[in-house]
């Protein structure tokens, strides 16, 4: 067994064990969006990151594929946890604002704005549907390709695969293109998300830039370029 | 080659070898450099022609030949070191071998060819004394120009597998590792951890099946690093042996080169030593009888930068993506299938052998404590020597840079060094005197990496470099980690939206946030040092970035779209050169006339007088030619055209009685500014102590360059109804600000200008016969005052400095001028043509000298004691600081001594000024909004030398212009602050076409000047204006920066169009 101490409070766990179950198991809530319990942990969308040691040696892991060790002293939400995970939404929001989970997230850490360039990605490679095919459907019939800016997922050279069986695991784990907007069709987009009787966002021309999960939506927010 | 199967064996084997090598060389030999710089300049031709002619001559007995990897001059390829002599004969052409070889079989030296300084000529006979070897410490590359890297015995001959011998005589890991621990040996690859600890944890780690893994990590992909590639291309046994060494400590059986796929010629090397070595028996099972298996093999990489990261490197050997992993487990627990793995950098390797022949503590003692050894960097960028540079740790940057690497390569002046690749960080050249070790670059906001120096000059652009390193880093993320690879991609958009112009200060501070999280949530080293450039310049340069924000304004000219055409955004006054030129070129001189007149209110002074910041920036002369004679084609302009053909806009004041302003001084600033405020329709009265306007102009700026009827007719035209000119009244003598404001005026401009020399602190020197500089100009300008007598001595090296010799020698009781500089030539800050003229004209310049002492005799001057100087450390403004030589001191006789060491804007010219309630600065000048030009006093403003000290003409004009505008607008209550904006070149001229076929001579025409023998003897003007012939030619070679923004978008089709079926041809 190992003793570690999270957030002060001490904890002993099996050899393995990775700082996110701790964590969870003493219930500390650590979001994620690339982990998923049966699938071998990846480290991907650096959500989960915790801060560790002490003094002036601290420093930030993720807390999904980093094992517990002996002693350690683990920090779920320090100020330096939260300024990453903050910044890590605003990220996320600015590539892929239409995935709900993506919305419930940001609003549950108070995003109220992104400032970088608005992306409309499909697609924030956590990887969940290449292990997911991999690991559980046995199929490996996607994977990621290229690297830096051009990482893409798919099958190779885009060509059908032949052991894909078409089960549809990758689509049911995926955080982002699951519950997406509606916002090609107006007349469902009321979401009441931010309780306006005349959301300026039907007013545009473009509903592109609608968030109709987050609450309170933040769309009148978001800066054009 | 026979297997040896036993250690004595061996041992036999190499002391033969050693023994009948007795003398290094029994013949001359020819040393080439083919690696793959080597190559790449031509090595092997080099190489071909010169085995062609000794077996044409039947010289194979009497010289040998000796192809080497990389030496570390790559500057210098490709070359010849002709041996024992140590003759280095650089940058050889194919016709030139012959003759290396003649010399090198009959024994002399070609001093034609010989390695010669390319500043100062000196000629260097034997390569050990040149400064760039000679300040090295080359304990490892040293042997790349010793051994052929495919002949094993080359090798062995210079001590090569003794440690190998030594070690298998006693296979004991424990006093291996002890004394790997005891040299202090650290990683070369970047991070620099301990070796021997690493091998120690290595050694103790469990493995399942007893398997471990030994790893050369030769994935090098820093751009700008070679030393690696160098290493493992020149000597690749010294790896082999490294390895093996490090196997039979930690255990391992099995090795691994990792080397990428962009390394050829190290994979052959690597190889061909491989075979070698198993043909030996030093691989491969039961090595040398001792039990031992060990072997190697390569696995060439693919190229990816991230698979230098050991946990990818592993990752990408097993089979799968090159993609980190988390660690812990490292990979000394788990690594390599899941076995205890030690991965080591090149470099480290080729450290192992050194240490056990010579012993840990011999190593311990090169260095500093805790960074022992050398370490080799590769030195690339805006140097004069670039190459391999091995230096012990500890050393100071400067001494790398300056010493070694002999300063700048071009007149700019050396600004940062980015070292450790793109994960490095940029190091200012104010902290050059940091030591070079793992802890001091890593407290700088730096690392050392793998050891790339790339160093900036004041011609690259911060930003743009933070922006090429980031697009590096972009490209080059594997792109697992989210923050990684997103937060690079969005920190490269910042940077680009900074360098075009686009960005805000709140984009910035997004810049440094993002750079922080990224830093401190990505999983390995290359996400978490990828910020570095970012935060180091961030830290070091943040008013480059402020200035690209806020000014929209690229110092080194190189952000396109900020600078548009260089020689427009050179110019304080925003002057479109470019647009005159091509007018000039078309024969539309009415048209070039108008372009510089909306821009200048004094274009016949500026044409004779301007420093030309345009010819510094023109591209005609960045890139390597001559930059095209703007000045002088804007004086053909301004002497052919009537100043009529501008018609300015005038604008009638509506709103009631116009509003009156003071301008205090005459000079070209306070004059722009009355101009402008004329034209807006303001009543302006300006005030002049002097009998005649002008300011510097007319008092400090000799005839024989400015002629005074040119001044009175540019000013002339500029005085209208609107403006007063009063002469003779100065400000605390007649007039006052205060009184001046009760009077009406609603707004005063100071500009006052810098009317007072700096003195030289010495004693005596207030006799007579000693003058200021400007009090001496001035005396003979506005008076025609003869002071100069006899012998003259001018101190400075200044345009004053010129200026007063030159007056000086025209004067009618002088014999001889002499300007007395204290640093060289080269550093003096007149402009390059006046110093040059006035060198035709007789004078001369004696340089590193200072004056100690001014001898006087009755009150009278009758000679000066000076003190010789050297060039001594590289000071904070980029040049060597004179040092004066003790005992050097020497006396010339002087009956005149004019001291031109600076202006001052002087006690004199401020003193009213700050009676006035104005706040000056500590320099004497007074202090302003660098934005309004406003000074505490609302309502008072000034502009021009008061405010900067002294400074060129165009400057006072540019603050003149400002200040105009600023009046204007502090008159209408309309807020003081006038963002920047961008100006690219607008209007499109078309190109005169050119006739391709005649045959033009392309080079710069030189203003043509008066004889000097002439010239001498009068103040008639020196230079002479161009003919149209001339300025055509002038105006033709001009490359038309303007026609990116301007052209047209069909025509670029169409041309690109025809040139696609031109080459379809």
């Amino acid at each position: 067994m190992i003793t570690l101490y999270i957030n002060g409070l001490k904890v002993s766990v099996e050899e393995g064990t990775t700082l996110l179950e701790a964590a969870q198991f003493l219930g500390f809530p650590i979001p994620t969006l690339c982990h998923m319990e049966g699938l071998t942990p990846y480290g991907a969308c650096r959500l989960c990151v915790v801060e560790i040691g002490e003094g002036d040696r601290t420093r930030l892991v993720s807390s999904c594929t980093y094992p517990a060790e002996e002693g350690l002293h683990v920090r779920t939400a320090s100020v330096r946890v939260m300024r990453a995970r903050r910044m890590v939404l605003e990220l996320l929001l600015a590539t892929c604002p239409q995935s709900k989970v993506i919305q419930d997230l940001a609003s549950k850490f108070e995003i109220r704005q992104q400032r970088f360039r608005q992306e409309y990605d499909d697609c924030i490679l956590c990887g969940l549907c290449v292990r997911m095919c991999e690991e559980q459907m046995v199929a490996k019939a996607i994977g990621f390709r290229g690297r830096g800016e051009t990482r893409s997922i798919g099958t190779p050279f885009d060509v059908p695969s032949d052991v894909c069986r078409l089960c549809g695991g990758c689509i049911y784990v995926c955080p982002a293109c699951t519950l997406r907007c509606t916002y090609t069709e107006p007349e469902k987009a009321i979401c009441g998300g931010c309780a306006n009787l005349a959301p300026p966002c039907l007013k545009k021309d473009s509903f592109d830039d609608m968030m109709c999960y987050m609450d309170p939506c933040v769309a009148c927010e978001i800066k054009k370029d | 080659m026979k297997k040896y199967l036993s250690v004595q064996e061996f041992a036999d084997f190499r002391q033969r070898i050693l023994s009948e090598k007795d003398v290094e060389y029994d013949k001359p030999t020819l040393v080439v450099c083919a690696g793959a710089g080597g190559q790449a300049s031509g090595a092997n031709d080099v190489i071909r022609v010169m085995k062609r002619y000794i077996l044409e001559r039947g010289l194979q007995e009497r010289v040998a030949i000796k192809i080497t990897g990389c030496h570390g001059f790559c500057e210098m390829n490709p070359f010849i070191l002709v041996q024992p002599g140590r003759h280095l004969y650089p940058k050889l052409k194919i016709e030139d071998v012959s003759k290396v070889v003649d010399s090198a079989v009959n024994g002399y030296v070609l001093d034609g060819l010989v390695y010669k300084d390319p500043h100062d000529k000196k000629v260097y006979r034997n390569e050990d004394d040149i400064p760039f070897f000679k300040k090295q410490t080359r304990n490892i590359i040293s042997r790349n120009e010793k051994i052929d890297p495919i002949r094993i015995v080359n090798y062995i001959e210079q001590g090569g597998y003794a440690a190998a011998e030594k070690v298998l005589a006693n296979p004991d890991p424990n006093w291996i590792i002890a004394e790997i621990q005891k040299s202090g040996l650290r990683g070369r690859g970047g991070a620099g951890f301990p070796t021997g600890k690493k091998w120690e944890f290595a050694r103790a780690a469990k493995s399942p099946d007893g398997q471990k893994y030994m790893i050369c990590n030769a994935d090098e992909g820093d751009p700008g690093a070679y030393m690696d590639r160098s290493l493992l291309e020149g000597n690749p046994h010294s790896i082999l042996e490294g390895l093996l060494i490090a196997g039979v400590a930690i255990g391992a059986t099995k090795g691994y080169i990792y080397v990428r796929s962009e390394y050829p010629l190290a994979i052959k090397h690597a190889i061909i030593a491989l075979r070698q070595a198993r043909e030996i028996g030093l691989l491969g099972k039961n090595i040398l009888g001792t039990g031992i298996d060990f072997d190697i093999d390569i696995f060439r990489g693919a190229g990816a930068f991230v698979c230098g990261e050991e946990t990818a490197l592993i990752k990408s050997i097993e089979g799968y993506r090159g993609e980190p992993r988390q660690r812990p487990p490292y990979p000394i627990q788990k690594g390599l299938w899941g076995r205890p793995t030690c991965i080591n950098n090149v470099e480290t390797l080729a450290n192992i052998p050194l240490i056990i022949i010579n012993g840990a503590e011999e190593y311990a003692k090169i260095g500093i404590p805790g960074n022992t050894g050398t370490k080799i960097f590769s030195l690339v960028g805006k140097i004069k020597t670039t190459g391999l540079v091995e230096i012990p740790l500890g050393t100071k940057l400067s001494k790398v840079i300056y010493d070694i690497g002999g300063g700048p390569s071009g007149n700019a002046k050396i600004k940062a060094v980015q070292t450790g690749g793109p994960s490095g960080g940029c190091i200012p050249a104010r902290m050059f005197d940091l030591s070079i070790d793992y802890e001091s670059l890593a407290k700088a906001g730096s690392i050392m990496g793998s050891g790339g120096m790339i160093v900036m000059d004041d011609n690259t652009c911060i930003v743009d470099i933070a922006k090429y390193f980031m697009g590096f880093m972009k490209d080059e993320s594997c792109g697992k980690c989210f923050t990684c690879r997103k937060g690079t991609q969005r920190m490269y958009e910042i940077l680009e939206d900074i360098t075009q112009g686009k960005a805000t200060m709140e984009d910035l501070d997004l810049l440094e946030e993002l750079a922080l999280v990224v830093r401190d949530t990505s999983q390995c080293g290359l996400g978490q040092s990828a910020p570095n450039p970012v935060l180091s310049t961030l830290r070091y340069f943040r008013d480059e970035y402020v200035r690209h924000i806020k000014d929209k304004r690229c110092d080194a000219f190189v952000c396109k779209d900020l600078v548009g055409a260089p020689c427009q955004s050179a110019c304080p006054l925003d002057t479109e050169a470019w647009r005159y030129v091509a007018h000039i070129a078309r024969g539309e001189y009415d048209d070039a006339y108008r372009a510089i007149r909306e821009a200048n209110p004094f274009p016949s002074v500026c044409g004779r007088v301007c420093h030309h910041p345009c010819e510094s920036r023109c591209k005609a002369g960045t890139t390597g030619g001559e930059p095209v004679a703007i000045r002088a084609l804007k004086r053909f302009i301004t002497d052919r055209t009537d100043p009529s053909v501008y018609k300015p806009l005038r604008e009638v004041w509506t709103n009631g009685e116009p509003p009156r302003v003071a301008v205090i001084g005459a000079g070209p600033a306070g004059l722009t500014t009355a101009h402008y405020l004329s034209l807006k329709g303001f009543k302006v009265t300006i005030f002049e102590a002097e009998d005649e306007p002008g300011g510097m102009l007319y008092c400090a700026i000799p005839e024989y360059r400015l002629p005074h009827d040119v001044i009175r007719k540019e000013i002339s035209a500029l005085l209208d109804d609107n403006i007063t000119l009063r002469c003779n009244t100065a400000l605390g003598r007649d007039i006052t600000v205060d009184g001046l404001m009760e009077e009406g005026y609603q707004a005063v401009l100071l500009a006052l200008g810098a009317h007072k020399s700096k003195p030289l602190h010495l004693e005596n020197e207030d006799v007579e016969g000693v003058y200021p500089s400007i009090e001496f100009l001035k005396s003979f300008n506005m008076r025609g005052g003869q002071m100069a007598k006899g012998r003259v001595g001018v101190i400075g090296g200044g345009n004053s400095a010129i200026d007063a010799a030159r007056t000086a020698l025209r004067q009618k009781d002088v014999d001889s001028v002499t300007i007395l500089y204290r640093r060289t030539r080269d550093e003096m800050p007149a402009f390059a043509e006046e110093i040059e003229a006035a060198g035709q004209e007789g004078i001369l310049i004696e340089t590193l000298v200072s004056p100690t002492r001014v001898i006087a005799e009755g009150g009278r001057l009758v000679g000066l004691e000076c003190i010789r100087n050297e060039l001594g450390d590289v000071d904070s403004s980029g040049r060597r600081k004179p040092v004066p030589v003790s005992g050097s001191e020497y006396t010339v006789e002087l009956d005149t001594l004019v001291v031109a060491i600076g202006e001052d804007s002087g006690i004199d010219a401020i003193s009213p000024a700050r009676m006035s309630g104005v706040e000056t600065t500590k320099w004497n000048t007074v202090k302003v909004d660098r934005g309004s030009l406003q000074t505490n006093r609302p309502g008072v403003f000034a502009a021009g030398d008061v405010v900067s000290g002294p400074n060129t003409v165009v400057d006072a004009i540019a603050a003149g212009k400002r200040a105009a505008v600023m009046i204007d607008r502090y008159v209408r209550k309309v807020p003081l602050d006038q963002p920047a904006e961008v100006r690219l070149p607008k209007v499109f001229i078309e190109p005169p076409t050119v006739d391709e076929t005649e045959e033009r001579q392309l080079g710069r025409i030189e203003t043509p000047r008066a004889p000097a023998e002439w010239r001498k003897r009068n103040f008639a003007e020196v230079e002479v204006t161009f003919s149209i012939d001339e300025a055509t030619h002038e105006a033709c070679r001009c490359l038309r920066c303007d026609l990116e923004y301007t052209r047209p978008k069909e025509e670029e089709e169409e041309e690109a169009t025809t040139a696609v079926a031109a080459g379809g041809k």
